[in-house]
Formats: C-alpha cells, structure tokens, sequence
C-alpha cells in the first residue's frame, strides 16, 4: 500500500512509530475516503441492523463491482491527465457485442467473454489512435465516440434487449465463490493487479510520468503515445468487462447497459483522490471511493430515505471530499 | 532608480531620462536589466529605490493602466495577442470605440486599426484573425497596438526580432517620423546597427549598472561591445588540452531548420568541454534538441562515435548515449509530484526490471550512490522532489544521465536560476566528468559562464554558426563582437 503513495516510490521503511504511521497515512491520497466509508459503516450498522447482513453486503460489494471496475479504467486515464467520456457507451456495446456472440454466434461464455474485451480494448484503442497520435484532445474525442458507441448500440438493438444468453454464462454475473459474488471477485482482483502494474511496473510508473509532466516524460526517452494508446485500450477493455458482467447479471442485453456509468466512474476516482490534472491518484482509492458510493445508496434505501435523494447526497459527499482533499495539502 | 528581485539586484542606480523629439537606446548582455527597466516604465513592476519624474513631477506607476493613462506604451518582445480575435480587434483591444448602448462600432474599430496599422505596413489585412498571420505580421500588430493608445513615450523591447529587413526599415521610418512629431522613444536591441542608425543617445547597461552613454555619432560597435563585455576577465589555465589526439565523438555537418537554425557543423571531441554561446532566439535550443531527436532536421548529417546518427525521438538518443538536459527544468526537467529517487531513476529503470516488477531497493541504492558523487543535499530518497532547492532539483537530473550511464551530454542552460554556490559546484564536477572522458556540449547565454567552463565556444546568432573559438584565446569582447559580426 505504501507504493501506492504515489511521490513516495522508492521509500525505505523508517522507523515504525505510530507519528511514522500518522504522516505517512496524512500523506495517502486514500486517507480521507478510507475514513469517510468506516464512518459511514459504523454509522449504518447502527443505525440500520440488516445492513451487515451477509446477503445485503453482498448486494452493496456487487453493485460496487460494475461502476468500479469502469473506474479503474477511468482512474489509469485521468492519472495519465486525460479522460474518457465513453467508457458507459463502449460497456454498453461491448455488452451488445458481446451477447450476439453468446446467441447469434453461439460462442462459448468462456471464450465470449474475452473476446469482448478484446472488443472492448479496440474501442478504447480508437480512442487512443485519436489522442496519442493526432494530438487530439481527449474530452472531445471522447465526447464523440460516446455519441457514437451509444448510437451504434441502439442501431444493433433497434432498442430491444438480446436474451436469453444462456446457462453457461450467468455464473459471472449471478455466480459467486464462498460466498462472495463472482463479479466482486473480478472486480478485487483486476484492482490487486492494477496497484500492482501501477507501483511496480515501467508501465505504471510510466503513466504517473506522462499525467505528472508530459514534455519532461518525452525527454527522458518515455514514448508517450504508446503510453496514452494503451491507457485508453485498457480503459475500453474495462467498461467491456463490466459492460458483460452486467449482462450477465440481468442475463440480458440491454441497450441501456452502462448509462450513468460514465459519472460513477470519474466520482469513484476523485473520491479515491485522484486530481483530474494528472499524475496523482491510486487504484485503491478508486476502490474504495466505489464502495462509498455502493454503500451510500444502499444506505438511502436501508434508512427508508426517498431514493430521489442519493444523487443530491452523492454531489454533497464530492464536495466533501475535496474540502477535506484541500485540507490535506495544507 | 533600483530594482530587487529577492537577492538578486536587477537594476542598480540607474538615472537615466529621455526628452521629447529623442530615440534613447538601451543596450546591454541578456540579465543585465533592460527587461527590468523597460517593465518600471510601463507599470508592471515598481522601483524598489528611486523615482520616476515627468516634467519635474514625480510619477507613480502602480500599473500597466497608470502607465497608459499617462501617455506611456509599450510593444513588447514576445507577441501577446489572442489568436482567434481579429487584427482590428487585437489592436484596439480594450479600447474598441463604442456606440449607443454599449455596443461596439465595428465601422469606427476597422477604421481606427487600419489607419494605426498602415504606419507600419499595408500588406496585413485587419480583418484576419491573428492566428493567420505569419510571426513577423504578428509582431507589427503588437507594435500598432502600441501605437494605437496614442501615448507620446513608445518603448521597443527587442522590436525587430522577428521582422525582415523590409520590414525593420518601415518600423524606423516610423519610429523617426514619431520622434520628429515630438515623441519619445526607448528602444532596445541587440542588433548594433539599428542601434547607431536610429538612436539619439545610447545608454549601455550592464549587471543592472548604467555603465555608459554614448553619442551614436561619435562612437562604434566595437566601443559598445566592449561596454556591454566589461573589461576582459582572467581565464583560468588548466583547460584547452589537447583535443586534437582525441576521437570525434560527435560530428554535425550542415544541420538546418528553417527558421531556427541553419547550416550548423562542429565537432565534438571525446573529453571536451564545448560551449555554444549565443542570446535567446540564437537558435542554441533548437540544435540540442533537433541533435536529440525531439524534432527532425531538414537537412545535414550527425554522427555519433563515427556511426551516422539520427534521432526520431529522444529514446533513440538516449539508447545511443547521448542525452540532453533541458533549458527550462519545471516545464520540462523535473516530475514535480514523483520522489527524488524516480526523478533520478526514470532513464534508467530498465536497469531494475526484474520478473515480478521493477526493484525499489536495488534502486534506491544506486540513487544514493549518485546522490553521494554529485554532492546532492536530500532529506530521503523517496522525498518528492520539490522538496529541494533549485540547484539540488538540477543535480537530480544531471545525475539522471549520469545514472543512464551516458557518453554524451548536450546541457543547456544548466545553471539557470540556481545560486552561485551551486553553480560553481555543478561547472566544476563537470570539468571532472570531462576528465573522465564525457563529452559535454554547455550551452549558455551568459558569455562569462561557456568562458570558464568550456574548451572551446562556438558562437551563435540568429541561427547560424559565427565560428567556433578555443576558450583560451577568446574574451567576452571577442565573442560579442564575432556574434554580431
């Protein structure tokens, strides 16, 4: 977790006292929303008995897993300085794409499934080709492809979902593996992967590089366009993957798949303490900003609280977040 | 008059004064303070000591309006218009006549930049967007803008930069028939010749001291040259060895950009310090960055250890051993939010790469090898990097290609902005790589600097070559008066 302090790589431990301890955890970027979600835990599990229940924990940590794992791709592109606008548009036709081949073509789930994440990747990749190479700005290339993902969805739907997708494939969705829900289980482990890649790879340190100071990660040999290419592929592969997990879990392919993913995804990172400017945020953060936000509305509907309230409440916290973000710095 | 600037002293004591009807030149090496001047008498930034008088009154200019409103312009060096807005707009920026209800006149707006403009020039048509127009077009509207406030004292800083002859002769028809209609002009330049053909008086300035002032009819280039220089300084023995025995490391020949510099050639020896002296816009920025690969040239050859060389991006420079250390260090050098240790390490982390990711530990002790052999003062190695001082954040990344285990290092500006101790510290460890058999390309503005540190210096201006000197038989003088030769 250290590593993922992301000024701090190359630390050696110092001497560990509870001080230590204190400015190192001040110095996190996660630290505020780490807080924020054992706060609001503690709180609801008081305030509402059911809500450590196994079965509502697990209904919060999978509605967590869809948006969260669409913003551990969004994560690696703002901490590269830019954005993706399209990622709840590509999961959306992913998740079309990827249905017809489970029916139309009648490709096995095992197979299906990444394949449409390949499909995934080269959506994300036109993105990239656009930005890395044209030098095109990424919120207004994204902008269009958005436009364009959602438009082609509904062209291949004429708006009517595609299901049933089988037997086979709705262990991904609706499975799940000691009692944790298969797509929880997806969702942690591409996380784990990605701090991973993140603290302790050329990659990832790469990517911090390019969204800290682009001109200087250029003259110390750092190919950038390649850099931003991937980034952008890896964020279209993710919203496909949960763009299919979604699907699955409704054994459906639903047109609608992946509205309001886009907004969930950039929350979750900048509550996680990612800066929209570049090259500061880390994956745990984003993890942990999507689980706030999980809990958040599951709290809303525990408390009997009118669900037309979450998206005011949701705002509020964002601002929180970045008041006390602004505390920390100073 | 003085001016501070933290500890350093800008502008030293300086009295200077202008009359109607007179074309006052000030001239001087970059940093010695025509620049600070210039921005007193225009509003942007106050005396620290000292006044401004007008007529025997005192004048006091708290902003760039103050000095507006008191009939004072300037154009400035670098263009500063916006691109997508009009000629006509950019002109009268501000100052747009308007009709009934607040609303612009574009009729009188087009009229008014049009007549300011065609003193100056009546090829550019006020109706393009600025972004349209050549650099040298740009330039003249900046000018007209000046003109267009109507003020009766213009300051030029630098105004023919950018302009071609044709051009430049226009600007001093104007400047002369301004000057006759009793205006007063402050004109700066580094070009002499314009200097002895267009000023009254000629103030020299240099280290923020007024040095000299001259009669443009009784004096010469080579009398300005050297009030600018100073008098000649003693160069340290010890330095010009023989390169000639050793192995070109390095060879340019005939490299061009067309419009930043042109027909370059030199060579570099293995172990040699060679400075490349020249002013902003000389083009010394744009060769070490063309000879790294961050852009491509359109014509000439380099080679590198005998093997011919052409970068298309720095990390084929780099892989080859050759590598540069850029001018401005926050916008290009530094990562401001990565630990000293990355910063260091970013060239080089290949070098820990292992099948699991890459090895912190193994870095960090190599880092703090460097740390040690370039006398680098840091808390941790994991500490950001910010958390230095300037001249620390320099060594950092001149210790980056140290660690990359480079042959060649093209440096440009290297001391910029750091503090003497530090740039004293940072030259003389560079001798010592020289020693070691590093070739080392110094660029500088600040002749003194490539004079103590480099073997030899070869001269640019305007982007081409003047000729290259060894550093033991060159002055201050020499140099300046070979640039503008």
């Amino acid at each position: 977790m250290t590593h993922e302090i992301t000024g701090t790589a190359g630390s050696r431990p110092r001497r560990a006292g509870p001080a230590e301890f204190v400015r190192r955890f001040r110095q996190w970027e996660a630290s505020g929303i780490l807080i924020a979600l054992i706060v609001l835990v503690v709180a609801l599990s008081l305030a509402a008995p059911n809500f450590l229940s196994q079965y509502n924990l697990s209904v919060v940590a999978r509605q967590a897993s869809f948006v969260g794992l669409v913003a551990l791709g969004q994560t690696l592109v703002l901490l590269m300085g830019g954005i993706d606008l399209s990622v709840g548009a590509a999961a959306g036709l992913s998740a079309i794409v990827g249905s017809l081949l489970l029916t139309a073509l009648g490709i096995h789930p095992y197979l299906a499934l990444p394949l449409t994440m390949l499909f995934g990747l080269a959506l994300g990749c036109i993105n990239g080709f656009f930005v890395a190479k044209l030098r095109l700005n990424p919120f207004i290339v994204t902008l269009a492809s958005w436009e364009v993902f959602a438009g082609l969805t509904l062209v291949i739907t004429k708006g009517a979902p595609i299901r049933p997708l089988g037997e086979d494939f709705r262990v991904f969705g609706q499975g799940s593996l000691f009692g944790v829900p298969v797509p929880v289980l997806i969702f942690l482990s591409a996380g784990l992967i990605l701090a991973y890649v993140l603290a302790r790879t050329r990659f990832g340190r790469n990517i911090y590089a390019v969204g800290g100071n682009r001109e200087a990660a250029s003259l110390v040999g750092i190919r950038v366009w390649r850099i931003e290419f991937l980034v952008f592929g890896l964020a279209g592969m993710f919203a496909a993957l949960a763009g299919m997990l979604y699907a699955s879990r409704m054994d459906a392919g639903q047109p609608s798949v992946g509205e309001g993913w886009l907004m969930g995804a950039i929350t979750a990172a900048i509550l996680g303490g990612t800066s929209l400017r570049g090259g500061q945020g880390s994956i745990v953060g984003t993890i942990l900003g999507a689980l706030l936000m999980a809990v958040l509305a599951n709290g809303i509907v525990l408390l009997n609280v009118s669900g037309y309230w979450e998206r005011v409440i949701i705002g509020l916290v964002v601002l929180i977040a970045i008041l006390v973000d602004l505390w920390r710095r100073r | 008059m003085s001016r501070r600037f933290d500890a350093v002293v800008a502008l030293d004591q300086v009295s200077l004064g202008i009359g109607a009807s007179e074309v006052h030149a000030i001239i001087g090496e970059n940093g010695a303070g025509k620049s600070t001047l210039m921005n007193i008498f225009c509003g942007k930034l106050q005396p620290s000591g000292g006044e401004l008088c007008r007529d025997g009154r005192p004048l006091v200019l708290r902003t760039p309006l103050d000095a507006q409103l008191a009939g004072i312009a300037i154009a400035p060096q670098e263009v500063n218009l916006v691109p997508a807005l009009t000629v006509a707009e950019n002109i009268l920026l501000g100052a747009q006549p308007q009709g009934r209800l607040g609303m612009i006149d574009w009729g009188r707006t087009r009229a008014q930049a049009a007549a300011c403009l065609a003193k100056l020039d009546d090829t550019i048509d006020p109706d393009l967007p600025v972004e349209r127009l050549s650099k040298a077009q740009q330039q003249l509207v900046q000018i007209a803008r000046a003109v267009a406030t109507k003020a009766r004292i213009l300051i030029f800083d630098e105004p023919t930069a950018a302009l071609t002859d044709r051009e430049a002769q226009r600007l001093f028809r104007f400047i002369r028939s301004f000057r006759d209609g009793g205006g007063s002009v402050f004109y700066t330049s580094h070009r002499l010749d314009e200097i002895l053909a267009l000023a009254d008086r000629i103030s020299v300035l240099r280290d923020g001291r007024l040095v000299a002032e001259l009669e443009p009819r009784r004096t010469s280039k080579d009398e300005m040259v050297q009030h600018m220089a100073g008098r000649p300084v003693e160069i340290g023995p010890g330095k010009g060895h023989d390169l000639q025995d050793r192995p070109v490391v390095l060879e340019v020949q005939g490299l061009t950009r067309p419009h930043e510099f042109e027909d370059i050639g030199f060579a570099l020896h293995e172990g040699e310090i060679l400075g490349i002296a020249g002013l902003v816009g000389s083009g010394r920025t744009e060769l070490g960055k063309c000879i790294f690969g961050v852009t491509s040239a359109k014509a000439g050859s380099i080679r590198l250890f005998g093997q011919p060389f052409s970068a298309s991006h720095p990390a084929d420079a780099i892989a080859r051993g050759l590598v540069y250390l850029p001018e401005e260090r926050k916008q290009e050098g530094i990562f401001p939010l990565l630990s000293i240790a990355e910063n260091m390490a970013m060239p080089a982390m290949d070098r820990f790469r292992r099948l699991l990711g890459l090895r912190f530990n193994e870095m960090v002790g190599e880092v703090e090898t460097y740390v040690r052999k370039v006398g680098i003062k840091i808390g941790e190695p994991g500490d950001v990097i910010t958390t230095l001082s300037g001249g620390n954040q320099q060594k950092v990344i001149l210790a980056r290609w140290l660690m990359k285990h480079s042959k060649v290092l093209i440096l440009d500006e290297p001391t910029r902005g750091i503090d003497v101790k530090a740039k004293f510290e940072i030259q003389s460890f560079l001798r010592g790589l020289a020693r070691q058999g590093l070739s080392i390309i110094y660029i500088s503005s600040e002749l003194q600097e490539v004079l103590d540190v480099a073997d030899r210096i070869l001269v640019m201006h305007e982007g081409r070559a003047k000729g290259i000197r060894p550093a033991g038989e060159a002055t201050q003088e020499s140099l300046l008066a070979l640039a503008m030769s």
